[in-house]
């Protein structure tokens, strides 16, 4: 089945990327679509969105969408929703605020539910990025869910992060204690139409400033009023790619490893099961056991 | 004084901490086992601003553990189609109160098929005259649901269905 999908996705089915999508989400044949997207192209530039719940993420990605198509740039959105970790269940409304543009296939979003802290998630947003830069889109935004701590996964699975504040946040002790701000690349003032929002962005430069810090762009951006984008984006472009670097360093291979590794646990898990059951009853030691476990994962 | 500028975030993790952190995928891929959650779309289509009924909607399946795609208010038939085929839904439920549902729905219904997403689930919900019932399921609506529907039952109807797309 996967093989079918696979070439209908490289002969450019729109149809075919969706499934594609559904199956890297539910980590099901992440081996097979490794090996199927390895030797893609992989020249698009992933920019990932975060900041706090109500930020106004999902509308400047609508807007920043809207931006790069009318300069022909093609546009895929993965718009992360939270999932509950009760029921698994999600509620994803990021496309009520994103442009509708039901013609026009230079523009593909898709809405992802996200368990927060889960590392499994950035392995599969990882993938879905590459399979849509595979597919042939020039830019990638990654919306995250409300802030926090997945937002260390979001820079590594991005060429540039934007992290979005906005006025009225609270006094400038509040931009010291955000740890977001540190691993931003570029930071928008949203919701730049709102009072206060000169003095927050003054506030945020100042933080971020400071002698012997290397320079981080400060931005003021209104989606209600639609200013800020050319900007915004003249300032995306002119960052360094991240992912280019770490594409040669020797963590992301460990990385790589590790996500093979997890995958083949997933994929080979009846095999396991029997040498499980052996360990249970003594017939085998630990070692023994790690040793057959290996040679297993290692097929 | 704020933290170091260079974030530690920004760094690869060490060989030693990635090792350390091998443990972890254990009890992630155990998670997978479960099957995967039913991908449904609910939309309102045309000039109908009545989205009490499908919030209401929306969240009884949330609770029960679907993942729901709500693109909101006054959707085009296009774009309706366009989102159940970019988000790979196995079903979509179009909830109307505005009366116009024997134009809007047999026009989505056609387009499903002109896209290729026959296999897709259709449901509608709201304000429909029973007369009009037979005339939908006729066309390929699998089932309506009218005003006081218990929330369950729509849910039940969804779990004994499952997916036409993902079998």
């Amino acid at each position: 089945m996967l093989d079918e999908i696979v070439a209908r996705y490289r002969a450019g089915d729109r149809l075919a990327l969706a499934r594609l999508l559904t199956l890297i989400a539910r980590g099901e044949e992440l081996e097979a679509v490794h090996a199927a997207l390895a030797s893609a192209s992989n020249k698009a530039l992933v920019v990932a969105i975060t900041g706090s719940a109500g930020v106004g993420k999902s509308t400047l990605v609508g807007r920043l969408a809207e931006h790069l198509r009318a300069g022909n740039k093609t546009v895929a959105v993965l718009a992360c929703d939270p999932q509950s970790p009760l029921t698994g269940g999600a509620l994803l409304g990021d496309r009520v605020r994103m442009p509708s543009r039901p013609e026009d296939a230079g523009l593909y979003i898709r809405s992802v539910a996200a368990t927060s802290g889960n590392q499994a998630l950035a392995e599969h947003l990882e993938l879905m990025t590459r399979a849509l830069a595979a597919f042939g889109f020039d830019v990638i935004l990654l919306e995250t869910v409300g802030a926090g701590q997945g937002d260390t996964a979001a820079r590594s699975l991005s060429d540039v992060l934007v992290v979005l504040v906005q006025p009225e946040s609270g006094d400038e002790l509040q931009w010291e204690k955000a740890g977001l701000l540190e691993v931003a690349d570029v930071v928008v003032v949203h919701k730049a139409d709102m009072a206060g929002a000169e003095r927050t962005q003054a506030q945020v430069k100042e933080l971020l400033g400071l002698p012997g810090c290397r320079p981080i762009p400060v931005l003021a951006v209104s989606s209600t009023k639609n200013t800020g984008f050319d900007e915004l984006w003249a300032t995306i472009s002119a960052q360094p790619r991240r992912l280019d670097a770490a594409a040669s360093d020797a963590g992301s291979l460990l990385r790589r490893a590790q996500q093979i590794l997890a995958e083949r646990f997933h994929d080979r898990a009846t095999s396991l099961a029997p040498l499980v059951e052996r360990w249970k009853r003594h017939e085998v030691d630990e070692t023994q056991a790690a040793d057959e476990l290996l040679s297993v994962l290692s097929r | 004084m704020p933290r170091s500028c260079e974030s530690p975030a920004g760094a690869s993790p060490s060989p030693a901490r990635i090792l350390a952190d091998l443990p972890n995928v254990v009890p992630l891929t155990q998670n997978m086992e479960h099957s995967a959650p039913l991908r449904i779309v609910l939309a309102k289509v045309g000039l109908d601003g009545h989205d009490r009924g499908v919030k209401v909607v929306s969240r009884a399946l949330r609770d029960a553990g679907f993942h729901v795609i709500y693109p909101g208010l006054w959707q085009s038939p296009e774009a309706v189609v366009r989102t159940v085929a970019d988000e790979d839904a196995d079903w979509l439920g179009i909830s109307l109160l505005s009366g116009t549902h024997m134009t809007l729905v047999p026009r989505i219904l056609e387009m499903l098929g002109a896209a290729g997403l026959k296999h897709v689930g259709v449901l509608v919900g709201g304000i429909i005259p029973e007369t009009d019932i037979p005339k939908l399921k006729a066309l390929g609506v699998a089932r309506v649901f009218g005003p006081g529907t218990p929330l369950d039952e729509i849910v039940e109807f969804l779990r004994h269905e499952g997916s036409r797309t993902h079998a």
